[in-house]
């Protein structure tokens, strides 16, 4: 703490406003005070005359202590228990010694040579109880007093010294075995002492004591036994909540020990969490084949399927507990929620933009460029309207005079492919409507029908695999024009994001090896490979993948634009994977080209994804350290490579409060001080650390950045914006995208962003969610992250792929949407309306009592709408919930014990 | 933080490229208005890029493994902030360098410049400089000012003012004769609340006050602890007290005891008098309340003292007098600021009465006073101690017995025993002697209770 308080004042230097500076004057305060004696009292009375109450107790002691220095040994025990029961009844303010350890106190180092004096026995025993007490108040720091003696005596009843006591014993009983580790000496004993430690603790509320303890020891595994079914929730709550701050292997024993006890008191669904967030397979189908009870497995079902894990149930028995596995109803459920909140009606991209409230001064200019705006407005009516399957440009006309028309070039490709938007999940309908562009003689537009059979298909599962027929058929992937292959591998890639299908190997990895190919088709097969094995480290692709990279065939399309995607597919592939990723950098060392730190860094990132991994974060922040002067061919890839490092952080810090709180600050000095490329990529960051959490600090802060004097920046912080808001209508944000859209109605480039800001921020009419963190945001969703860092990759060089002709990257997004809400179901798995109460979270953990979860809430009845960082619960027990995050798709079942 | 310089030379030499390139492309092009100004508005406080330089907050309060590592979590990245920096303007230093043969001159110059520039900023502003109040900001370079004087004028605000600052209401310094904006004054709180703020510790410490160790453990408990450890009462999951009052009869060591407070604490402590409060002109009363906290806020922790609160504090009545009824407009603003809609924080409360039957109930409720401590006359094993501790320092002689006026029935306070001591000292020093002896304090005490007893009209009630 004081090392922190030094740490303000030089941070506070630079901030300009008085009240920091106050604020670091008064952490100084502080510290005074703490470095201050609690107590004067206890130099006071020194000179001070004793009251006569103080000085008989004073002359008692003095009397009992001569007893046991003395030579007759009758009189020990009796005085002893005489001292113990005066330390026992002294009662006092908090921050006073209690009289009679003050007054003991002088003759401690008698007693002592006393204690050693004495014989073994019973007495002895005794004596060492005692002076193990009076060593918690006088002995210094590192003899470990209270330990020592508590060792030589083996009462049992430690916990009537009180509480302050076993507080002292635990911190001297971690000193201890940090001691003994070092000299390599047994803990046995320790360990003993520590155990009884921990059911005192749990039963007088101190919870976090006993993890603490046991955690310092290294043996949390043991609190299982100790916990019953009124403590384990509070004792799990906060296990859990250490572990984003813990490093391996005790953030895994930890989630471990969680897990078996939830699964000890049949806590499934919050079993099955914390198995996803381990990303243990075999732990989550074992969870998941543990009980019986229909409703419970389909509510875990629920949980994986939002995972986006793909998992197939073995027996037939229960087939809506496939589909509630492959999120097929998804599509209904989120129309239903539309129909709730009466938002139905498909929105015009003009809706949107709302030109009557930009100022006026730009009307009558707008844009020349018609093609472009009207690509802008196909990505806005498809992020609009996303999923309702309903809109007034693509679906409401035929084929002949489809919106697809006013647009040239690749933004028809870009605008076929909205409808795969519009349709997202509902396969069935999409298929149809999909139909009539697949037959079109435009290749584009052919291009466009894959690439949307890909983004409907995606998160949600059919059995006939509509999406593999389509798109791995032969004869698109081999078409003659290159957009369609690259449309249809992109569909693949998007539809089967997370799988892990092993069909799929046959049909993309030729397409990686094959050296005859353009860079474009291999990347984005390797993109298509890495989402869809996200964080599985599959060996064949590796192999596949690093060939490529190391292949003396492709080094002279290393420098290609699209060489970068092939370099993201190989890190998706690591993502979340932390060591194991270690190989793969040794073996990009050798690869003597400029795309193979940028590469590495990637994969480094992407393996310590939402980590919060302080040293990394150290790394990366090392990498940006160096200044790049431009012109310089021979560090094109270290640019790549700072703002991979930039991207990263975010990548990193994300998920864990504090760290990305801290990260933010960070982002100020990267702007202060970075050359351009990590400037650019510095917006791009903040927008992934918060997705769709508009939170003021960050979205003024890009709006800062949106006049930059660079362009790239002014583009990417709109864009940021636009994410940092996805689908919440956050009303700030709109208006300073209006402004921005009056601002720059002569740059077509930033107007084009603007567009898709305003769109993604009115994503689903305010209903979706782009945020990779679901269920109570302690589940890092890979599938999301990595449509969201791809996006990000290639938004790097805007120019080139997304501002320029690569727009439909920008579907890349697709994995990350899904709805922010919270529909109840009952256990037949029929739509249930009851009324609950949404408001704020607050973090509980370690709090005394039963605090409430959420603040300042209101009550609706479901479906209803969470943002970020909101939380909801049932407002009576008449239900009982199954899951006990209430958000996403929850099972209720009725309380037995309720009466109206 | 290097945010403000987002949009300025940041870019480096690239941005600037960049720039010419887009000048020659646009010949025509328009200033921008500049969309996100929040110049001229109240400024929220935490709210605003400026809140991103904000540590965030460790929970839980309760002292556990988990507040120790999030703790740990903000120092390191305190500290990656740091090297980032520090290599930072290491490499600019060294660019610097490079860039120049004579860094040493450089500097020099720069100085200079800085100086020349600073004297011709004083000159622009001229002298004497009018002091007036910001009415309403118009735009960015406009703004309307009042004086004291009266008439409100539409002035140009100087580019120097560095216009974070102004917010309307906000003092601002005028130029005598274009009355321009050139300045704006920071302190904007009374200086009457400024002298309140304790600047030399008083030297009555704990120690000091003999008996009375029931009430400084009150007092302690509701007021420095909860400034010191905030997370006892977390734990405890209780609320800390806002404020205590402190009554009973004179001279029982009220003041004494803020005083001591004020001694120990290393909080910043706000003393007034209920009589301060008290101001000639309408509304001046509640405002000065008002400051008082704001002050108290914005130091926080901090303690209050609020001495002879019964004058401002009293019930409430149908009242015809403008004067009653400003008083008690005073005491509802202090109602309000106790306990009203604003959360204080570390703001903690210490009142002193020594009536507390005529304060209004209001003021005392629990959650404006949580605690109330009665100070009574003392015992007689507290005034033995106050003896001792007044006459510790002084000479006496060896036929002083102080045990005999310990033992007598009389009602005395410490403010009393006091009297009697310094009294005694004052007999033996008009008779020349050195040492006080036991005839002095007879008749110290003869004296003391006999004037005691004047200053009450005996018996006209009874």
């Amino acid at each position: 703490m004081a090392a922190e308080d030094e740490k303000k004042p030089t941070a506070a230097e630079k901030g300009k406003g008085k009240a920091t500076n106050g604020d670091a004057e008064q952490k100084e305060v502080q510290k005074d005070k703490d470095g201050k004696p609690i107590d004067d009292k206890k130099g006071a009375p020194a000179v001070e005359e004793l009251s006569e109450e103080d000085q008989q107790l004073k002359s008692d002691l003095d009397m009992l202590v001569e007893r046991i220095l003395g030579p007759d040994s009758d009189l020990y025990n009796p005085a002893l228990e005489k001292i113990k029961e005066f330390i026992k009844t002294a009662t006092s303010s908090m921050t006073a010694v209690p009289k009679p350890l003050k007054f003991l106190r002088p003759h401690y180092e008698s007693l002592e040579k006393a204690y050693d004096s004495w014989p073994a026995g019973e007495n002895k025993n005794s004596f060492a109880d005692m002076l193990s007490v009076l060593g918690m108040t006088y002995s210094d720091e590192d003899r470990l007093d209270c330990l020592k003696y508590r060792l030589q005596a083996p009462s049992s009843d430690l916990g009537s010294w009180g509480h302050e006591y076993m507080r002292h014993l635990a911190l001297e009983i971690g000193r201890e075995f940090q001691k003994r580790l070092n000299d390599d000496k047994s803990t046995d004993d320790i360990t003993d002492l520590a155990l009884a430690l921990v059911p005192f603790f749990l039963k007088h509320n101190a919870d976090a004591d006993a993890v603490d303890i046991l955690s310092e020891l290294e043996m949390i595994d043991q609190i299982e036994k100790y916990l019953d079914a009124d403590t384990y929730g509070r004792v799990c709550l906060y296990m859990v909540s250490t572990v984003p701050l813990l490093t391996y292997p005790d953030n895994d024993k930890f989630l471990r020990t969680a897990y078996q006890v939830y699964r000890k008191y049949k806590q499934y669904t919050q079993a099955v969490v914390l198995a996803i967030r381990l990303n243990d397979r075999e732990l989550i189908e074992e969870t998941f084949n543990s009980t019986d009870d229909k409703a419970t497995r389909r509510q875990m079902a629920f949980l994986i399927a939002r995972q986006r894990i793909w998992f197939d149930v073995s027996e037939d028995d229960d087939p809506e507990l496939q589909e509630c596995l492959s999120n097929t109803r998804l599509s209904d459920y989120f129309k239903a929620l539309g129909k709730e909140l009466n938002v139905l009606d498909p929105k015009t991209p003009d809706d949107i933009y709302k030109t009557h409230l930009e100022s006026s001064r730009t009307a009558g200019l707008t844009n020349t460029d018609s093609a472009r705006h009207n690509l802008a407005s196909a990505f806005v009516n498809a992020f609009v309207n996303a999923g309702y399957g309903n809109d007034k440009l693509m679906l409401n006309s035929d084929s002949k005079n489809s919106w697809v028309w006013k647009t040239k070039d690749e933004g028809m490709l870009s605008t076929s492919a909205s409808l795969g938007m519009l349709m997202l999940w509902d396969v069935e309908m999409g298929l149809d409507k999909i139909d009539p562009y697949t037959n079109v003689d435009e290749d584009l537009v052919k291009a466009g029908a894959m690439l949307a059979t890909g983004i409907f298909n995606s998160g949600v599962r059919n059995d006939s695999d509509p999406a593999m027929a389509l798109l791995g058929d032969e004869e698109n992937l081999s078409h003659k024009n290159v957009n369609v292959r690259v449309a249809s591998i992109m569909g693949l890639g998007l539809a089967y994001a997370g799988s892990n299908k092993e069909e799929l190997l046959e049909i993309l990895l030729p397409i990686v090896t094959d050296t005859s190919l353009d860079m474009q088709l291999s990347a984005m097969a390797a993109l298509a490979l890495g989402l869809i094995f996200v964080g599985s480290a599959h060996g064949e692709v590796t192999d596949a993948l690093m060939n490529t990279l190391l292949d003396e065939d492709r080094s002279k399309q290393l420098k290609d634009k699209w060489t970068r995607f092939m370099a993201l597919g190989l890190a998706l592939l690591f993502f979340g994977q932390q060591e194991e990723v270690d190989v793969i950098l040794e073996t990009l060392k050798a690869l003597d080209h400029p795309m193979s730190k940028p590469t590495s860094v990637l994969a480094e990132v992407c393996a310590w994804a939402g980590t919060g991994n302080v040293l990394k974060v150290q790394q990366l922040l090392h990498i940006c350290n160096e200044h790049i002067e431009e012109e310089d061919e021979e560090k094109k890839g270290d640019e790549l490579l700072q703002s991979y490092a930039v991207i990263g952080l975010s990548l990193v810090a994300m998920g864990e409060d504090v760290g990305q709180d801290m990260i933010i600050r960070t982002f100020g000095h990267l702007m202060h001080y970075g050359e351009a490329n990590i400037r650019k990529a510095v917006p791009l960051a903040m927008a992934l650390i918060s997705p769709s959490n508009p939170q003021m600090k960050v979205y003024d802060t890009l709006s800062r950045y949106s006049h930059d004097n660079d362009n790239d920046v002014a583009i990417n912080a709109i864009f940021a914006m636009g994410l940092a808001g996805a689908g919440t209508n956050n009303a700030r944000l709109a208006q300073l995208l209006r402004q921005l859209a009056s601002y720059y109605h002569r740059d077509p480039n930033a107007l084009f962003m603007v567009r898709i800001a305003q769109g993604l921020l009115h994503a689903g009419k305010g209903t979706l969610s782009m945020n990779p963190f679901h269920t109570d945001r302690q589940v890092l969703s890979r599938v999301a992250a990595a449509g969201l860092l791809t996006v990000l990759v290639s938004l790097i060089d805007a120019k080139q792929f997304i501002v320029g002709d690569a727009h439909y990257l920008l579907y890349f997004l697709a994995t990350a949407i899904s709805p922010r809400f919270l529909i109840t179901l009952d256990e037949e798995l029929k739509p249930l309306t009851v009324n609950v109460r949404v408001g704020q979270a607050v973090d509980i953990v370690g709090q005394a009592g039963r605090p409430k979860t959420i603040t300042g809430w209101q009550t609706q009845s479901t479906p209803v709408l969470l943002s970020h960082g909101e939380r909801a619960e049932l407002e009576d027990e008449k239900y009982l919930s199954l899951s006990n995050v209430l958000e996403g798709v929850v099972i209720l079942k009725k309380n037995p014990e309720w009466e109206d | 933080m290097g945010n403000q310089q987002s949009s300025g030379a940041g870019g480096g030499p690239g941005g600037d490229d960049k720039n010419k390139k887009d000048k020659k492309d646009k010949p025509k092009y328009e200033p921008p208005p500049q969309p996100t100004t929040r110049i001229g508005r109240k400024k929220k406080k935490a709210a605003g890029p400026s809140a991103a330089a904000k540590l965030p907050a460790v929970y839980p309060t309760a002292r556990c493994k988990l507040r120790y590592l999030r703790m740990q979590r903000i120092h390191d990245h305190l500290l990656l902030e740091e090297e980032y920096v520090e290599n930072q303007e290491r490499l600019r230093k060294a660019k610097a360098a490079a860039s120049s043969n004579q860094p040493v001159n450089v500097n020099a110059e720069g100085d200079d410049r800085n100086a020349d520039e600073r004297s011709r900023v004083d000159d622009m502003r001229g002298s004497p400089m009018g002091v007036g109040n910001l009415e309403e900001l118009i735009d960015d370079d406009h703004a309307i000012v009042s004086s004291a004087t009266g008439p409100e004028y539409y002035v140009s605000i100087m580019s120097f003012v560095d216009k974070d600052l102004l917010e309307p209401g906000a003092s601002i310094l005028l130029h005598h004769k274009s009355v321009s904006v050139v300045g704006v004054l920071t302190e904007d709180s009374d200086p009457l609340v400024s002298v309140m703020k304790l600047d030399k510790a008083p030297t009555e410490s704990y120690a000091d006050i003999g008996g009375l160790e029931q009430q400084i453990q009150e007092v302690r408990e509701a007021v420095e602890l909860p400034l010191l450890h905030p997370e006892l009462y977390e734990e405890m999951g209780i609320k800390p007290p806002k404020g205590v009052i402190l009554y009973g009869a004179p001279g029982t060591g009220k003041t004494l005891l803020a005083k001591a407070v004020a001694n120990q604490t290393s909080a910043t402590f706000l003393r007034i008098v209920g009589s301060e409060l008290i101001q000639k002109y309408l509304g001046d009363g509640p405002r000065l309340v008002r400051q008082l906290f704001t002050v108290a806020a914005e130091n926080a922790p901090s303690i209050v003292f609020i001495d002879e609160i019964d004058a401002i504090g009293t019930k409430r009545y149908e009242s015809t007098s403008g004067g009653e009824r400003e008083i008690q407009r005073t005491m509802l603003e202090l109602l309000n600021q106790l306990d009203g809609f604003d959360d204080r924080g570390d703001v903690k409360v210490i009142m002193a009465t020594n009536k507390i039957d005529t304060l209004d109930p209001a003021l005392i409720r629990p959650g404006r006073i949580d605690r109330k401590i009665l100070f009574e006359n003392p015992d007689q094993s507290t005034k033995k101690k106050i003896f001792t501790l007044h006459t510790s320092k002084m000479s006496l002689n060896e036929d002083v017995d102080l045990d005999e006026f310990i033992s007598q029935k009389d009602d005395l306070s410490g403010a009393d025993i006091k009297a009697i001591c310094s009294e005694a000292g004052l007999m033996a020093l008009r008779e020349r002697r050195m040492r006080v002896n036991m005839e002095d304090f007879r008749t110290a005490r003869e004296r003391v209770l006999k004037t005691k007893s004047e200053g009450e009209p005996e018996g006209l009630y009874l």
